[in-house]
């Protein structure tokens, strides 16, 4: 399934108390020129590119749209619906985890004759909302008109990790139509952020409804985006009535199993692996791993994804056997970042005698794919069999620039440094503290064994002016995120 | 287009064959038709296991190939020809009289097995062809196949390399001759012989059609499968169970203080193989071994094919149970240690690299379907296995020599079939037991004792991954046994 994010705008109005035109001195067209960082020479700026998306005005002159659409920026400039002059804009927060942003613009009379657009509630399944927004980069606003499909929890694509309630809508929306409004009755339900490419599924579009963005709103009044807070724990079905007999239920609709209990996330030490959550904040907890709430059945996770950093939540538990009740503080987002997409971040690099050395993250996997078992194991199960307490990061030899002081190091391309000269590498920091050492050899060893690599430090000087100038390598290292 | 994909060609093999003048046509048979009469069409049908469902068998087919007769009446032929096979025939081309026959021993090893006749008289009139000895880079050789009506098609064609190189087995590097033949598809299988002036000098078991290319195995493998099988107790093929690297980065050479020319470096010691036996480590240097010394690359000298890389040496030219003495470097200390060359156990290995002739072991319990980790299990996702297949058993298989000595076997839930009594755990495929009843797992063996001992009328099955556990009713799962097998069409719900 590939759910593409929608760099655009939509929107919608049914007969209502605003009408479209009063609607469109609302809308913002948002063009970004961002600069992408380049993983595979990670010293170099990145490819600039530019696109077009959609947005709005939002109490206390500010602008909402997606965070897909200003995410790594360097220039941004808006403009509104019969204003020919365009202004510069700046982001105020975003949230990469729900795929939203504020903007503010720097000019004050750019809010002139602009009205702030008011929230609704969840719009009811079948009922007709309107998108607006500049599919396909034009520049004059699109309005397009559909219902509502469906109601669920849905992966978020910006950040390929999270996942939160989302709406379906069969109005048709496209790239240009991400972080324009949805309407209904004047008021904006939801916003278009992301639909399936044309040959996948035709009428399948998103938007993320109030819910989540009042909760943006919420999280960012004290100034600071705090992210999602994550329970970090997996849970189960428990429709097996030998597993409810065993785990010692006594009714037949009730409790989900708890599997795993992540270390660093909130719950763990207080939850663990075989607990049954029967109640989550009072709310009772189907087989399923729904609750009731507003007349929805939803996930559990909903009642933790309406709190905020600092609050606490409150679960039931039948723990062998026995009934218990723990309250679990959310402190903490979900713990790990490795395989979410990241933005606004710069590549973390070490070079050394022309062999690179990067932490492995997503975005880093995603622009070198490399095809090494030992490397891809440990990065798609370092959550799950908790390589992490090793290792807090993966650190890979990702490059050999050819130079005769490496010329025997290809082969260890994407393999995973253990040591370098007896320190342990845990960190992308480790490797530049052990070049930064003064010593004859630098020994690389790597993980599964394998012959280590030398490298004489009299050999890496020789060779840095011309790996340097033949590569055009600017820095030797960068540990700033 | 073939001008095309020979420049883009960097074999160098193929860039050796270009430099060299085209073979010409061959106007003069190096076969006469007297000297044929080792030739018989051997038809196989084979049958295997489908290691997703190892209850059934996939749908039989059958591969032809040509087998070479050899003295005592045994007929050579490669062991992926009869592979699995359910039902064996020899055709003599001439009379195209024909014969069932017997496996007299397979060593997929190798990739070499001989048939006999069920009838012994079917071979009179015929005659054995002798083994040729050593070849050059550059020597000729004729690949034979039968025409329908009986004629012998020759091909001529030049060898290209000589190399140590993987056989079909996967585990399995050997002596390998490559030789550029242009052959026509006629018989469905590559298992042809190929002569050099009426002598065998090797059996042919792959075909590039692109590049024209074919892989040979050399009589010196076939020789040395001969000797084993006349000896008391076949054993095969040695192995030294060790992994290197070459050691040609002269920085590394003078950090681990290598004064002297060649030498290896050793990364990777197999559990309980000869290397280990006999105490090789990891990061020893090897120098030498029987008094031969190795290059930089693990090459040595030999007197028949030139530098060529030394598990020839280690597993072809010697035989099982031989002691050699190997020159090694290690802190600085040059020390000699005798290695007994021993077979590797692949009964020994945490998952095993294939299992022909061999029905796949299953454990099906009220519907959960267990089975062992194994490299043939992992191949059924198709041919980008390595990246398609779950990258946890990927990695257990792949990485199994630096897992701990006593992991035992993986044992995996691979499937469900859903009954009443898996209710909720449809969804489960692929994950790894490590306890069933508290009873620690590390074979289907182990799996299928645990199991009778359910602890307070459960089975409780605890996994590596989510969901860690689920429970079974244990009364339940028995009473609705004949059902499941009945409903499924199981023949049996454990094959151990």
């Amino acid at each position: 399934m590939i759910r593409i994010p929608l760099i655009a705008y939509a929107c919608f109005c049914t007969v209502a108390t605003l009408n479209a035109v009063e609607i469109s001195k609302s809308l913002i067209r948002i063009e970004a020129t961002s600069q992408e960082p380049n993983y595979k020479t990670p010293w170099s700026p990145g490819d600039v590119s530019s696109g077009v998306g959609a947005g709005f005005v939002v109490d206390g002159k500010r602008i909402m749209t997606n965070a897909h659409v200003v995410s790594n920026a360097r220039f941004l400039s808006i403009s509104k619906e019969g204003d020919p002059n365009p202004y510069l804009a700046k982001i105020l927060h975003i949230a990469h985890d729900c795929d939203l942003a504020l903007l503010s613009v720097e000019d004050p009379a750019f809010f002139k004759g602009t009205s702030p657009l008011e929230f609704g509630g969840v719009p009811e399944l079948a009922s007709v909302v309107s998108a607006y927004g500049y599919p396909l980069g034009g520049t004059r606003l699109s309005v397009t008109r559909g219902i509502v499909s469906r109601i669920d929890f849905q992966p978020y694509s910006h950040s390929g990790m999270d996942s939160h309630l989302a709406i379906q809508i069969d109005a048709a929306i496209n790239p240009g139509n991400s972080g324009g409004p949805v309407m209904q009755n004047g008021k904006v339900v939801g916003v278009a952020f992301q639909g399936y490419s044309g040959d996948i599924a035709q009428n399948v579009g998103y938007m993320i409804p109030t819910p989540v963005i009042q909760r943006f709103l919420t999280d960012v009044k004290d100034g600071h985006y705090d992210q999602y807070v994550d329970l970090a724990l997996t849970y189960r079905n428990l429709f097996n009535p030998a597993s409810r007999q065993a785990l010692g239920l006594k009714d037949e609709t009730t409790g989900v199993q708890v599997c795993s209990v992540y270390s660093g996330g909130a719950a763990y030490g207080i939850v663990k692996p075989g607990d049954v959550i029967l109640k989550i904040d009072g709310h009772t907890v189907s087989s399923d791993g729904t609750i009731p709430l507003e007349d929805e059945a939803v996930p559990l996770d909903e009642v933790v994804e309406r709190k905020f950093k600092g609050e606490k939540v409150q679960l039931d538990i039948l723990r062998e056997g026995k009934p218990i009740t723990l309250t679990v503080p959310l402190n903490e987002p979900w713990p790990f970042k490795l395989h979410s997409n990241l933005y606004d971040e710069k590549p973390r690099f070490v070079v050394a005698g022309g062999l690179v050395f990067q932490p492995v993250d997503q975005n880093f996997m995603r622009a070198h794919e490399p095809s090494n078992q030992r490397l891809n194991y440990i990065f798609d199960y370092f959550i799950n069999d908790e390589l992490h307490t090793n290792r807090p990061e993966i650190v890979v030899l990702s490059n050999i620039l050819p130079d005769p002081v490496n010329a025997y190091a290809e082969e260890f391309r994407y393999s995973v440094v253990d040591e370098v000269n007896g320190h342990s590498i845990k960190r992308i920091e480790d490797i530049a503290t052990a070049f930064d050492e003064q010593t004859d050899y630098y020994v690389i060893k790597f993980a599964g064994g394998g012959r280590p690599i030398v490298l004489e430090r009299k050999a890496i000087e020789e060779a840095r002016p011309r790996i340097r100038g033949r590569y055009g390598v600017t820095s030797e290292k960068n540990l700033e995120k | 287009m073939k001008s095309i994909y020979h420049l883009r060609a960097v074999w160098i093999a193929l860039i050796f064959v270009l430099a060299i003048e085209s073979a010409p046509a061959n106007d003069n048979p190096t076969v006469t038709a007297s000297a044929s009469k080792f030739l018989l069409r051997v038809n196989s049908t084979s049958q295997f296991y489908d290691f997703f469902r190892p209850w059934i068998k996939k749908p039989p087919f059958s591969r032809r190939g040509i087998g070479a007769l050899i003295d005592g009446g045994r007929i050579l032929v490669t062991a992926d020809l009869i592979a699995n096979s359910t039902f064996i025939e020899l055709e003599n081309p001439a009379s195209t009289q024909k014969s069932t026959a017997t496996v007299e021993l397979v060593d997929y090893d190798c990739n070499l097995a001989v048939l006999r006749p069920a009838d012994p008289a079917f071979l009179s009139g015929m005659q054995p062809i002798a083994l040729d000895g050593p070849l050059k880079v550059g020597d000729q050789a004729t690949i034979l196949q039968l025409e329908p009506n009986g004629d012998i098609a020759q091909t001529l064609g030049r060898i290209t390399s000589i190399s140590v190189g993987s056989y079909p087995s996967d585990l399995r590097d050997l002596l390998l001759f490559k030789l550029v033949v242009p052959l026509q598809q006629r018989d469905g299988s590559f298992t042809l012989p190929a002569v050099r002036d009426d002598r065998l000098i090797g059996m042919l078991m792959r075909y590039d059609a692109r590049n024209q290319s074919a892989d040979i195995v050399p009589t010196a493998v076939i020789r040395h499968f001969l000797a084993e099988l006349d000896s008391p107790t076949y054993q095969g093929f040695a192995r030294l169970g060790m992994a290197f690297a070459p050691l040609r980065d002269p920085q590394l050479r003078r950090y681990i203080g290598l004064k002297e020319p060649g030498g290896i470096y050793v990364t990777g010691i197999t559990p309980r193989g000869s290397a280990d036996i006999a105490g090789i480590k990891k990061g020893d240097v090897i120098l030498a071994m029987d008094g031969i010394s190795i290059d930089q690359d693990g090459n040595y000298e030999d007197p028949d094919y030139g530098r060529i890389p030394f598990s020839h040496l280690t597993n072809t030219i010697k035989h099982p149970g031989t002691v050699l003495p190997f020159k090694i470097l290690r802190n600085g200390q040059t020390l000699e240690i005798p290695v007994t060359m021993q077979v590797a156990n692949d009964e020994q290995a945490i998952s095993k690299t294939h299992l022909f002739d061999e029905a796949p072991k299953y454990v099906i319990l009220g519907g959960l379907v267990f089975i062992e980790l194994s490299r043939p299990y992992l191949k059924e996702w198709g041919n980008k296995w390595a990246s398609s297949a779950p990258q946890r058993l990927v990695y257990y298989d792949a990485f199994q020599n630096e897992l701990p000595a006593d992991r035992g076997r993986i044992v995996i839930l691979s499937q469900v079939l859903p009954t009443p009594d898996t209710i909720g755990y449809e969804d489960l495929e692929n994950i790894v037991v490590t306890r069933v009843n508290g009873h620690p797992i590390k074979s289907l063996t182990d799996l299928s004792e645990a199991a009778k001992k359910p602890v307070d009328g459960f089975q409780k099955i605890e996994f590596e991954e989510d969901p860690k556990f689920v429970f079974l009713d244990a009364a339940s799962i028995q009473s609705n046994a004949e059902n499941l097998k009945k409903h499924y069409a199981l023949p049996s719900l454990e094959r151990l």
